[in-house]
Protein backbone atom coordinates (compact mmCIF):
# COMPACT_ATOMS: atom_id res chain seq x y z
CA UNK A 1 0.00 0.00 0.00
CA UNK A 2 0.94 3.60 -0.55
CA UNK A 3 3.54 3.23 -3.27
CA UNK A 4 3.85 6.16 -4.67
CA UNK A 5 4.44 8.12 -1.39
CA UNK A 6 7.11 5.16 -0.47
CA UNK A 7 8.40 6.09 -4.38
CA UNK A 8 8.09 9.40 -3.44
CA UNK A 9 10.66 9.22 -0.25
CA UNK A 10 13.46 7.12 -1.77
CA UNK A 11 13.20 9.87 -4.39
CA UNK A 12 13.67 13.43 -2.22
CA UNK A 13 15.95 11.25 0.16
CA UNK A 14 18.04 9.98 -3.19
CA UNK A 15 17.90 13.49 -4.62
CA UNK A 16 18.84 15.06 -0.99
CA UNK A 17 21.54 12.70 -0.32
CA UNK A 18 19.63 12.74 3.11
CA UNK A 19 17.04 10.75 5.12
CA UNK A 20 16.38 6.91 6.55
CA UNK A 21 14.31 5.55 4.47
CA UNK A 22 13.41 2.18 6.37
CA UNK A 23 12.06 4.35 9.11
CA UNK A 24 10.16 6.39 6.66
CA UNK A 25 8.59 3.24 5.26
CA UNK A 26 7.89 1.77 8.88
CA UNK A 27 5.48 4.70 9.35
CA UNK A 28 4.13 6.32 6.24
CA UNK A 29 0.90 3.97 5.89
CA UNK A 30 -0.13 5.02 9.62
CA UNK A 31 0.91 9.17 8.86
CA UNK A 32 -1.17 8.78 5.62
CA UNK A 33 -4.17 7.96 7.61
CA UNK A 34 -3.94 10.11 10.48
CA UNK A 35 -4.06 13.32 7.59
CA UNK A 36 -6.65 11.53 5.42
CA UNK A 37 -8.87 10.08 8.08
CA UNK A 38 -8.20 10.77 11.30
CA UNK A 39 -7.11 14.54 11.92
CA UNK A 40 -9.37 17.56 12.09
CA UNK A 41 -7.66 20.82 10.34
CA UNK A 42 -7.77 24.02 8.37
CA UNK A 43 -5.94 23.29 5.38
CA UNK A 44 -5.64 27.18 4.84
CA UNK A 45 -5.23 27.84 8.64
CA UNK A 46 -2.33 25.55 10.27
CA UNK A 47 -3.10 27.24 13.68
CA UNK A 48 -6.94 26.98 13.45
CA UNK A 49 -7.64 27.03 17.24
CA UNK A 50 -9.57 23.81 17.03
CA UNK A 51 -7.78 21.84 15.14
CA UNK A 52 -6.14 18.08 16.23
CA UNK A 53 -2.20 17.68 16.95
CA UNK A 54 0.34 15.66 15.74
CA UNK A 55 3.85 15.24 17.27
CA UNK A 56 6.15 13.35 15.14
CA UNK A 57 7.99 12.21 17.97
CA UNK A 58 10.49 9.78 15.95
CA UNK A 59 11.81 12.98 14.03
CA UNK A 60 14.07 11.06 11.53
CA UNK A 61 11.17 9.44 10.28
CA UNK A 62 9.81 12.47 9.08
CA UNK A 63 10.07 12.32 4.98
CA UNK A 64 7.09 10.53 5.47
CA UNK A 65 5.72 13.39 7.14
CA UNK A 66 6.93 15.56 4.17
CA UNK A 67 5.55 13.33 1.65
CA UNK A 68 2.16 13.08 2.78
CA UNK A 69 1.81 16.47 3.25
CA UNK A 70 2.66 17.20 -0.13
CA UNK A 71 0.34 14.75 -1.28
CA UNK A 72 -2.34 16.91 0.63
CA UNK A 73 -1.33 20.23 -0.57
CA UNK A 74 -0.37 21.36 2.56
CA UNK A 75 3.25 22.18 2.50
CA UNK A 76 4.47 25.51 0.75
CA UNK A 77 4.87 24.92 -3.41
CA UNK A 78 7.85 22.68 -4.22
CA UNK A 79 8.76 23.08 -0.68
CA UNK A 80 10.17 19.33 -1.21
CA UNK A 81 13.04 20.33 -4.00
CA UNK A 82 14.81 22.12 -1.39
CA UNK A 83 15.00 19.30 0.79
CA UNK A 84 17.62 18.73 3.32
CA UNK A 85 19.17 22.06 1.25
CA UNK A 86 20.57 24.86 1.94
CA UNK A 87 17.43 27.98 2.27
CA UNK A 88 14.93 24.75 2.18
CA UNK A 89 12.27 24.25 5.26
CA UNK A 90 12.24 20.55 5.59
CA UNK A 91 15.37 18.64 7.10
CA UNK A 92 16.29 15.73 8.44
CA UNK A 93 14.12 16.20 11.13
CA UNK A 94 10.90 18.87 11.88
CA UNK A 95 11.52 22.18 13.01
CA UNK A 96 7.99 23.59 13.75
CA UNK A 97 9.28 27.50 13.13
CA UNK A 98 9.36 26.75 9.48
CA UNK A 99 7.11 24.06 8.72
CA UNK A 100 3.33 24.34 8.52
CA UNK A 101 1.14 21.62 10.13
CA UNK A 102 3.95 20.95 12.44
CA UNK A 103 3.46 20.91 16.29
CA UNK A 104 7.05 20.18 16.98
CA UNK A 105 10.50 20.65 16.72
CA UNK A 106 11.72 17.04 16.90
CA UNK A 107 15.27 15.21 16.64
CA UNK A 108 16.10 13.95 19.96
CA UNK A 109 14.33 10.72 20.85
CA UNK A 110 11.87 11.24 23.70
CA UNK A 111 11.39 15.27 23.41
CA UNK A 112 8.07 14.64 21.60
CA UNK A 113 5.84 12.90 24.15
CA UNK A 114 6.12 14.86 26.96
CA UNK A 115 5.35 17.63 25.16
CA UNK A 116 1.54 15.42 23.69
CA UNK A 117 0.84 15.01 27.17
CA UNK A 118 1.49 18.50 28.24
CA UNK A 119 -0.04 19.69 24.65
CA UNK A 120 -3.48 17.07 25.90
CA UNK A 121 -3.38 18.68 29.59
CA UNK A 122 -3.34 22.13 27.92
CA UNK A 123 -6.79 21.26 26.25
CA UNK A 124 -8.27 19.51 29.21
CA UNK A 125 -7.43 22.65 31.11
CA UNK A 126 -9.13 25.32 28.48
CA UNK A 127 -12.07 22.82 27.90
CA UNK A 128 -11.46 22.29 23.99
CA UNK A 129 -11.79 19.19 22.18
CA UNK A 130 -8.71 19.34 20.55
CA UNK A 131 -7.38 15.80 20.48
CA UNK A 132 -3.66 14.84 20.28
CA UNK A 133 -1.46 12.26 18.28
CA UNK A 134 1.59 11.47 18.92
CA UNK A 135 4.10 9.01 17.05
CA UNK A 136 7.16 6.99 19.14
CA UNK A 137 9.69 4.40 18.01
CA UNK A 138 9.83 1.45 20.19
CA UNK A 139 13.61 2.28 19.88
CA UNK A 140 12.71 5.69 21.61
CA UNK A 141 10.64 4.22 24.59
CA UNK A 142 14.51 3.05 25.83
CA UNK A 143 14.27 7.11 26.89
CA UNK A 144 13.14 7.49 30.06
CA UNK A 145 11.04 10.71 29.44
CA UNK A 146 8.78 7.93 27.65
CA UNK A 147 7.53 6.15 30.70
CA UNK A 148 7.53 9.18 32.50
CA UNK A 149 5.32 10.81 30.58
CA UNK A 150 3.38 7.84 29.91
CA UNK A 151 2.81 7.36 33.83
CA UNK A 152 1.47 11.40 34.11
CA UNK A 153 -0.71 11.20 31.39
CA UNK A 154 -2.10 7.64 32.58
CA UNK A 155 -2.60 9.54 36.32
CA UNK A 156 -4.32 12.36 34.71
CA UNK A 157 -6.78 10.41 32.67
CA UNK A 158 -5.61 11.99 29.47
CA UNK A 159 -7.89 10.44 27.28
CA UNK A 160 -7.71 13.28 24.62
CA UNK A 161 -4.32 11.97 23.95
CA UNK A 162 -3.24 9.01 21.65
CA UNK A 163 0.33 7.28 21.55
CA UNK A 164 0.90 5.61 18.27
CA UNK A 165 3.94 3.45 18.66
CA UNK A 166 6.42 2.36 15.85
CA UNK A 167 7.19 -1.39 17.10
CA UNK A 168 9.05 -2.31 14.49
CA UNK A 169 12.02 -4.14 16.77
CA UNK A 170 14.14 -1.70 16.14
CA UNK A 171 14.30 -1.91 20.23
CA UNK A 172 14.76 -5.44 20.15
CA UNK A 173 17.97 -5.67 18.48
CA UNK A 174 19.32 -4.09 21.60
CA UNK A 175 17.20 -5.50 24.38
CA UNK A 176 15.47 -8.83 23.36
CA UNK A 177 12.75 -8.96 26.52
CA UNK A 178 10.56 -6.49 24.15
CA UNK A 179 7.17 -6.41 25.57
CA UNK A 180 5.73 -2.96 25.19
CA UNK A 181 2.15 -3.93 25.00
CA UNK A 182 2.40 -5.37 28.93
CA UNK A 183 4.20 -2.51 29.76
CA UNK A 184 1.74 -0.38 28.12
CA UNK A 185 -0.97 -1.92 29.73
CA UNK A 186 0.66 -1.79 33.00
CA UNK A 187 1.20 1.52 32.73
CA UNK A 188 -2.42 2.36 32.82
CA UNK A 189 -3.27 2.62 28.98
CA UNK A 190 -6.00 1.34 26.78
CA UNK A 191 -3.67 -0.79 24.66
CA UNK A 192 -3.94 -2.05 21.38
CA UNK A 193 -1.97 -3.69 18.97
CA UNK A 194 -1.89 -3.84 15.33
CA UNK A 195 -0.52 -4.29 12.00
CA UNK A 196 0.23 -1.09 10.93
CA UNK A 197 0.61 -1.84 7.00
CA UNK A 198 -2.84 -3.04 7.03
CA UNK A 199 -5.58 -0.20 6.09
CA UNK A 200 -8.53 -2.39 7.72
CA UNK A 201 -6.40 -3.14 11.15
CA UNK A 202 -5.28 0.90 10.54
CA UNK A 203 -8.95 2.29 10.61
CA UNK A 204 -9.97 -0.20 13.22
CA UNK A 205 -6.98 0.75 15.78
CA UNK A 206 -7.72 4.41 15.01
CA UNK A 207 -11.59 3.79 16.05
CA UNK A 208 -10.49 3.00 19.40
CA UNK A 209 -10.68 4.86 22.60
CA UNK A 210 -11.11 5.00 26.41
CA UNK A 211 -13.40 7.05 28.44
CA UNK A 212 -10.82 7.76 31.30
CA UNK A 213 -7.44 6.27 29.53
CA UNK A 214 -4.91 7.79 27.02
CA UNK A 215 -5.13 5.38 24.15
CA UNK A 216 -2.15 3.75 22.67
CA UNK A 217 -1.79 2.04 19.10
CA UNK A 218 1.13 -0.30 18.72
CA UNK A 219 1.95 -1.11 15.13
CA UNK A 220 3.76 -4.19 14.13
CA UNK A 221 5.66 -2.34 11.70
CA UNK A 222 8.32 -3.43 9.27
CA UNK A 223 11.34 -1.53 8.78
CA UNK A 224 11.56 -0.37 5.50
CA UNK A 225 8.53 -2.01 4.72
CA UNK A 226 7.74 -2.36 1.12
CA UNK A 227 11.04 -3.37 -0.41
CA UNK A 228 12.87 -6.15 0.61
CA UNK A 229 16.58 -4.63 0.05
CA UNK A 230 15.40 -2.09 2.77
CA UNK A 231 13.22 -3.97 5.00
CA UNK A 232 15.04 -4.95 8.52
CA UNK A 233 17.80 -3.73 10.30
CA UNK A 234 20.53 -3.90 7.81
CA UNK A 235 22.51 -1.29 6.62
CA UNK A 236 19.61 1.05 5.25
CA UNK A 237 19.24 2.70 8.14
CA UNK A 238 20.59 5.66 7.55
CA UNK A 239 21.56 4.79 3.97
CA UNK A 240 21.45 6.58 1.13
CA UNK A 241 21.05 4.73 -2.42
CA UNK A 242 22.96 5.03 -5.04
CA UNK A 243 20.92 5.57 -8.50
CA UNK A 244 20.86 2.16 -8.96
CA UNK A 245 19.57 1.42 -6.40
CA UNK A 246 16.98 4.16 -6.18
CA UNK A 247 16.01 2.20 -9.65
CA UNK A 248 15.85 -0.93 -8.21
CA UNK A 249 13.33 0.93 -5.29
CA UNK A 250 11.21 2.36 -7.46
CA UNK A 251 10.86 -1.04 -9.62
CA UNK A 252 10.25 -2.64 -6.53
CA UNK A 253 7.74 -0.64 -5.66
CA UNK A 254 5.79 -0.73 -9.38
CA UNK B 1 9.31 40.75 54.07
CA UNK B 2 8.54 36.92 53.58
CA UNK B 3 11.04 34.75 52.16
CA UNK B 4 11.75 34.11 48.29
CA UNK B 5 9.62 30.96 48.32
CA UNK B 6 6.70 31.89 50.08
CA UNK B 7 7.04 34.83 47.69
CA UNK B 8 7.04 32.59 44.79
CA UNK B 9 3.58 31.12 46.10
CA UNK B 10 1.83 34.21 46.71
CA UNK B 11 2.95 35.67 43.37
CA UNK B 12 1.28 32.82 41.43
CA UNK B 13 -1.66 33.21 42.99
CA UNK B 14 -2.17 37.10 43.04
CA UNK B 15 -1.01 37.09 39.41
CA UNK B 16 -3.13 33.80 38.43
CA UNK B 17 -6.07 35.63 39.59
CA UNK B 18 -5.73 38.03 36.80
CA UNK B 19 -4.83 35.53 34.51
CA UNK B 20 -6.40 32.72 33.55
CA UNK B 21 -3.21 31.29 31.23
CA UNK B 22 -1.24 31.46 34.22
CA UNK B 23 -0.29 27.22 34.53
CA UNK B 24 1.95 25.87 37.60
CA UNK B 25 3.79 22.67 37.87
CA UNK B 26 6.07 21.74 40.79
CA UNK B 27 8.57 18.74 40.65
CA UNK B 28 7.04 17.93 44.02
CA UNK B 29 8.16 20.59 46.09
CA UNK B 30 6.80 23.68 47.49
CA UNK B 31 2.87 22.11 47.41
CA UNK B 32 2.47 22.65 50.94
CA UNK B 33 2.91 26.52 50.36
CA UNK B 34 1.05 26.32 47.02
CA UNK B 35 -2.50 24.97 48.44
CA UNK B 36 -3.97 28.31 48.24
CA UNK B 37 -3.11 28.38 44.38
CA UNK B 38 -4.30 24.80 44.15
CA UNK B 39 -7.67 25.53 45.73
CA UNK B 40 -8.57 28.50 43.95
CA UNK B 41 -7.37 26.92 40.68
CA UNK B 42 -7.25 23.35 41.00
CA UNK B 43 -7.19 22.92 36.65
CA UNK B 44 -4.15 25.46 36.95
CA UNK B 45 -2.02 23.17 39.56
CA UNK B 46 0.18 20.21 38.39
CA UNK B 47 2.45 18.50 41.21
CA UNK B 48 3.04 16.02 38.54
CA UNK B 49 5.78 14.33 40.54
CA UNK B 50 9.65 13.79 40.26
CA UNK B 51 10.31 13.65 36.15
CA UNK B 52 11.87 17.00 35.80
CA UNK B 53 12.66 16.33 32.17
CA UNK B 54 9.24 15.13 31.43
CA UNK B 55 8.09 18.62 33.19
CA UNK B 56 9.93 20.88 31.10
CA UNK B 57 8.07 18.52 28.01
CA UNK B 58 5.11 19.62 29.25
CA UNK B 59 5.49 23.16 29.78
CA UNK B 60 6.34 22.89 26.22
CA UNK B 61 3.57 21.79 24.89
CA UNK B 62 1.46 23.53 27.76
CA UNK B 63 3.09 26.27 25.79
CA UNK B 64 2.51 25.67 22.28
CA UNK B 65 -0.93 25.81 22.98
CA UNK B 66 -1.14 29.35 24.44
CA UNK B 67 -0.93 29.17 27.94
CA UNK B 68 1.38 30.44 30.31
CA UNK B 69 3.49 27.57 32.28
CA UNK B 70 5.45 27.88 35.14
CA UNK B 71 7.83 24.98 36.31
CA UNK B 72 9.47 24.62 39.72
CA UNK B 73 11.68 22.77 41.56
CA UNK B 74 15.14 22.58 42.55
CA UNK B 75 17.57 24.10 40.91
CA UNK B 76 19.91 20.95 39.59
CA UNK B 77 17.14 19.23 38.37
CA UNK B 78 14.91 21.75 36.75
CA UNK B 79 17.51 23.30 35.19
CA UNK B 80 21.16 20.96 34.85
CA UNK B 81 19.16 17.60 34.55
CA UNK B 82 16.66 18.91 32.21
CA UNK B 83 18.99 21.31 30.03
CA UNK B 84 17.90 19.58 26.80
CA UNK B 85 14.34 19.76 27.25
CA UNK B 86 14.74 24.00 27.84
CA UNK B 87 17.48 23.76 24.91
CA UNK B 88 14.88 22.19 22.34
CA UNK B 89 11.39 22.15 23.78
CA UNK B 90 11.85 25.79 24.26
CA UNK B 91 14.67 27.22 23.02
CA UNK B 92 14.86 25.67 19.33
CA UNK B 93 11.23 25.55 19.18
CA UNK B 94 10.38 29.26 20.51
CA UNK B 95 8.18 28.82 22.99
CA UNK B 96 8.10 30.87 26.06
CA UNK B 97 7.69 29.76 29.62
CA UNK B 98 9.06 30.20 33.59
CA UNK B 99 11.24 28.41 35.34
CA UNK B 100 11.49 29.05 39.18
CA UNK B 101 14.23 27.44 41.27
CA UNK B 102 15.04 27.69 44.85
CA UNK B 103 18.27 26.11 46.28
CA UNK B 104 20.46 29.08 45.20
CA UNK B 105 23.89 27.92 44.15
CA UNK B 106 24.45 25.70 47.98
CA UNK B 107 21.45 27.28 50.02
CA UNK B 108 20.80 23.22 51.03
CA UNK B 109 24.37 23.08 52.74
CA UNK B 110 23.66 20.12 54.81
CA UNK B 111 22.74 17.99 51.48
CA UNK B 112 25.56 17.87 48.91
CA UNK B 113 26.80 18.79 45.88
CA UNK B 114 23.60 16.80 44.43
CA UNK B 115 21.50 19.92 45.64
CA UNK B 116 24.00 22.37 44.66
CA UNK B 117 23.74 24.18 41.50
CA UNK B 118 26.50 26.35 40.30
CA UNK B 119 26.11 26.49 36.79
CA UNK B 120 22.05 26.94 35.86
CA UNK B 121 22.98 30.95 35.30
CA UNK B 122 25.89 29.93 32.78
CA UNK B 123 23.61 27.49 30.71
CA UNK B 124 20.55 29.50 30.46
CA UNK B 125 22.32 32.57 29.28
CA UNK B 126 23.58 30.20 26.63
CA UNK B 127 20.20 29.90 24.88
CA UNK B 128 18.18 32.26 22.83
CA UNK B 129 15.34 34.39 24.05
CA UNK B 130 16.30 33.75 28.21
CA UNK B 131 15.84 35.61 30.60
CA UNK B 132 18.20 35.32 33.63
CA UNK B 133 17.60 36.12 36.75
CA UNK B 134 18.96 36.20 40.47
CA UNK B 135 16.27 38.24 42.71
CA UNK B 136 17.55 38.38 46.40
CA UNK B 137 14.33 39.46 48.05
CA UNK B 138 10.92 38.86 47.87
CA UNK B 139 10.29 42.17 46.24
CA UNK B 140 12.50 41.64 43.78
CA UNK B 141 10.99 38.09 42.77
CA UNK B 142 7.52 40.36 42.57
CA UNK B 143 8.74 43.04 40.24
CA UNK B 144 10.98 41.15 37.78
CA UNK B 145 8.65 38.18 37.56
CA UNK B 146 5.11 40.80 36.59
CA UNK B 147 7.64 42.37 34.06
CA UNK B 148 8.13 39.45 31.63
CA UNK B 149 6.23 36.54 32.59
CA UNK B 150 3.99 36.58 29.63
CA UNK B 151 6.43 38.54 27.24
CA UNK B 152 7.11 35.97 25.10
CA UNK B 153 11.20 35.08 26.26
CA UNK B 154 12.36 32.03 28.36
CA UNK B 155 12.32 33.11 31.75
CA UNK B 156 14.84 32.20 34.81
CA UNK B 157 14.08 33.18 38.18
CA UNK B 158 17.34 31.82 40.69
CA UNK B 159 15.33 32.42 44.14
CA UNK B 160 17.82 32.46 47.11
CA UNK B 161 16.86 31.54 50.95
CA UNK B 162 19.56 33.92 51.80
CA UNK B 163 17.99 37.25 50.60
CA UNK B 164 19.88 40.58 51.18
CA UNK B 165 17.20 42.22 53.05
CA UNK B 166 17.76 45.43 51.27
CA UNK B 167 14.83 47.22 50.65
CA UNK B 168 14.88 48.20 46.56
CA UNK B 169 11.03 49.31 46.50
CA UNK B 170 10.65 51.08 42.97
CA UNK B 171 14.27 50.53 41.91
CA UNK B 172 14.36 46.95 40.76
CA UNK B 173 13.58 46.95 36.63
CA UNK B 174 14.49 44.20 34.76
CA UNK B 175 17.90 44.55 32.77
CA UNK B 176 19.27 47.21 35.10
CA UNK B 177 21.79 47.11 37.69
CA UNK B 178 21.11 48.93 41.20
CA UNK B 179 23.79 51.46 42.31
CA UNK B 180 23.61 50.72 45.63
CA UNK B 181 26.17 53.34 46.84
CA UNK B 182 28.24 55.61 44.95
CA UNK B 183 32.40 55.94 44.85
CA UNK B 184 35.49 55.85 42.78
CA UNK B 185 38.24 53.76 44.53
CA UNK B 186 36.99 50.64 43.45
CA UNK B 187 33.71 48.70 41.83
CA UNK B 188 32.65 46.15 44.26
CA UNK B 189 29.57 44.31 41.89
CA UNK B 190 26.98 41.91 43.95
CA UNK B 191 24.73 39.25 42.12
CA UNK B 192 22.08 37.94 44.04
CA UNK B 193 22.18 37.22 47.80
CA UNK B 194 26.05 37.97 47.48
CA UNK B 195 24.70 41.55 47.89
CA UNK B 196 24.69 41.16 51.65
CA UNK B 197 28.26 39.67 52.12
CA UNK B 198 29.14 42.93 49.83
CA UNK B 199 27.23 45.49 51.90
CA UNK B 200 28.97 44.17 54.87
CA UNK B 201 32.66 44.65 53.14
CA UNK B 202 31.61 48.24 51.72
CA UNK B 203 30.78 49.00 55.62
CA UNK B 204 34.11 47.82 56.58
CA UNK B 205 36.42 49.41 53.46
CA UNK B 206 34.29 52.76 53.71
CA UNK B 207 35.14 52.59 58.16
CA UNK B 208 38.79 52.80 56.50
CA UNK B 209 38.15 55.92 54.24
CA UNK B 210 37.86 53.86 51.31
CA UNK B 211 35.88 55.50 48.36
CA UNK B 212 33.63 51.97 47.08
CA UNK B 213 30.94 51.78 44.20
CA UNK B 214 28.93 48.69 45.03
CA UNK B 215 26.75 48.00 42.61
CA UNK B 216 23.94 45.19 42.91
CA UNK B 217 22.71 42.76 39.84
CA UNK B 218 19.80 41.04 40.11
CA UNK B 219 19.14 40.59 36.27
CA UNK B 220 22.24 38.42 34.46
CA UNK B 221 20.54 38.91 31.30
CA UNK B 222 19.86 40.95 29.75
CA UNK B 223 22.95 43.00 31.32
CA UNK B 224 23.34 46.44 32.39
CA UNK B 225 26.67 46.84 30.62
CA UNK B 226 26.43 50.81 30.40
CA UNK B 227 25.98 50.90 34.11
CA UNK B 228 29.18 48.41 35.01
CA UNK B 229 31.35 49.88 32.64
CA UNK B 230 30.76 53.40 33.92
CA UNK B 231 31.50 52.03 36.91
CA UNK B 232 34.70 50.56 35.87
CA UNK B 233 35.88 53.56 33.73
CA UNK B 234 35.71 55.42 36.75
CA UNK B 235 37.28 53.03 39.54
CA UNK B 236 39.41 51.38 37.40
CA UNK B 237 38.98 47.87 39.67
CA UNK B 238 36.37 45.67 40.14
CA UNK B 239 35.21 42.99 41.92
CA UNK B 240 32.80 40.70 40.95
CA UNK B 241 30.98 38.44 43.76
CA UNK B 242 28.71 35.96 42.72
CA UNK B 243 27.12 32.19 43.72
CA UNK B 244 28.21 30.85 40.20
CA UNK B 245 30.68 28.62 38.80
CA UNK B 246 33.86 30.83 37.90
CA UNK B 247 33.26 29.81 34.42
CA UNK B 248 30.60 31.33 31.89
CA UNK B 249 29.46 33.50 34.67
CA UNK B 250 28.94 37.38 35.98
CA UNK B 251 32.67 37.85 35.36
CA UNK B 252 32.78 36.62 32.08
CA UNK B 253 29.82 39.13 30.77
CA UNK B 254 32.23 41.76 32.60
CA UNK B 255 35.22 41.06 30.65
CA UNK B 256 33.10 40.55 27.84
CA UNK B 257 32.25 44.10 27.83
CA UNK B 258 35.23 45.56 28.92
CA UNK B 259 37.36 43.85 26.34
CA UNK B 260 39.31 46.38 24.73
CA UNK B 261 39.21 49.29 26.81
CA UNK B 262 42.05 51.08 29.23
CA UNK B 263 43.54 48.93 31.83
CA UNK B 264 41.67 48.11 35.29
CA UNK B 265 41.72 45.95 38.20
CA UNK B 266 39.54 42.36 37.73
CA UNK B 267 38.89 40.12 40.50
CA UNK B 268 36.29 37.51 40.39
CA UNK B 269 34.80 35.67 43.66
CA UNK B 270 33.35 32.81 42.72
CA UNK B 271 32.83 28.99 43.01
CA UNK B 272 36.24 27.18 41.83
CA UNK B 273 34.80 23.42 42.44
CA UNK B 274 32.93 21.58 43.59
CA UNK B 275 31.61 21.60 47.14
CA UNK B 276 32.43 18.61 49.58
CA UNK B 277 31.61 20.23 53.05
CA UNK B 278 28.33 20.30 55.01
CA UNK B 279 27.29 22.75 57.11
CA UNK B 280 25.83 26.36 57.05
CA UNK B 281 25.26 28.51 54.14
CA UNK B 282 27.39 30.78 55.96
CA UNK B 283 30.01 28.29 56.55
CA UNK B 284 29.93 27.16 52.99
CA UNK B 285 30.25 30.76 51.80
CA UNK B 286 33.58 30.44 53.80
CA UNK B 287 34.93 27.55 51.83
CA UNK B 288 34.09 29.48 48.79
CA UNK B 289 35.84 32.34 49.57
CA UNK B 290 32.15 34.39 49.15
CA UNK B 291 32.21 36.07 52.78
CA UNK B 292 32.29 39.46 53.56
CA UNK B 293 36.15 39.29 54.41
CA UNK B 294 37.63 37.68 51.37
CA UNK B 295 35.49 40.82 49.83
CA UNK B 296 37.61 43.25 51.69
CA UNK B 297 41.06 41.80 51.75
CA UNK B 298 40.88 41.40 48.32
CA UNK B 299 39.54 44.71 47.62
CA UNK B 300 42.53 46.19 50.28
CA UNK B 301 44.69 44.20 47.80
CA UNK B 302 43.88 46.15 44.62
CA UNK B 303 43.49 49.39 46.06
CA UNK B 304 46.84 48.70 47.76
CA UNK B 305 48.08 48.07 44.09
CA UNK B 306 46.26 51.23 42.29
CA UNK B 307 49.14 53.22 44.63
CA UNK B 308 51.75 51.25 43.45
Amino acid sequence: MNQDLRKRIAEIIYQAKEGHIPSSYSIVDIINHLYTSVLSYDSNNPTWEKRDYFILSKGHGCAALWVVLEKLNLLPERALEQYSQFGGILGGHPDRTKVPFVEASTGSLGHGMPMAVGCALAHKITGNDNKVFCLVGDGECHEGTIWESAHVAANRNLNNLTVIVDWNQSAAQLCPTDDLPAKWRSFGWHTVVFDGHDQTQIEAAFNENDAQAPTVLIAKNVKGKGVSMTEGHGPWHHKIPSKEELEHILEALS
Amino acid sequence: MSNLRQAFADKMLSVGADDPRLVVMVGDISHGILKPFAAEYPQRYYNVGICEPTIVGMAAGIASTGLVPVAHTIAPFLIERSFEQIKLDFAYQQLAGNFITVGGAFDYAQLGCSHHCYNDIALMCQLDNTVVTSPASDYEFSELFSQCYDQGTINYFKLTENPHNVDFTGQVELGKAIVVEQGHDLTLLAVGPQLKQALSAYENLTAQGHSIELIYIHTIKPFDAPTVINSIAKTKAIIVCEELSEHGGVYDVVMRHWASRDKAQFKQLAIKEMIHDYGTYEQLCQVAGLTDKHISDHAITMLENKKA
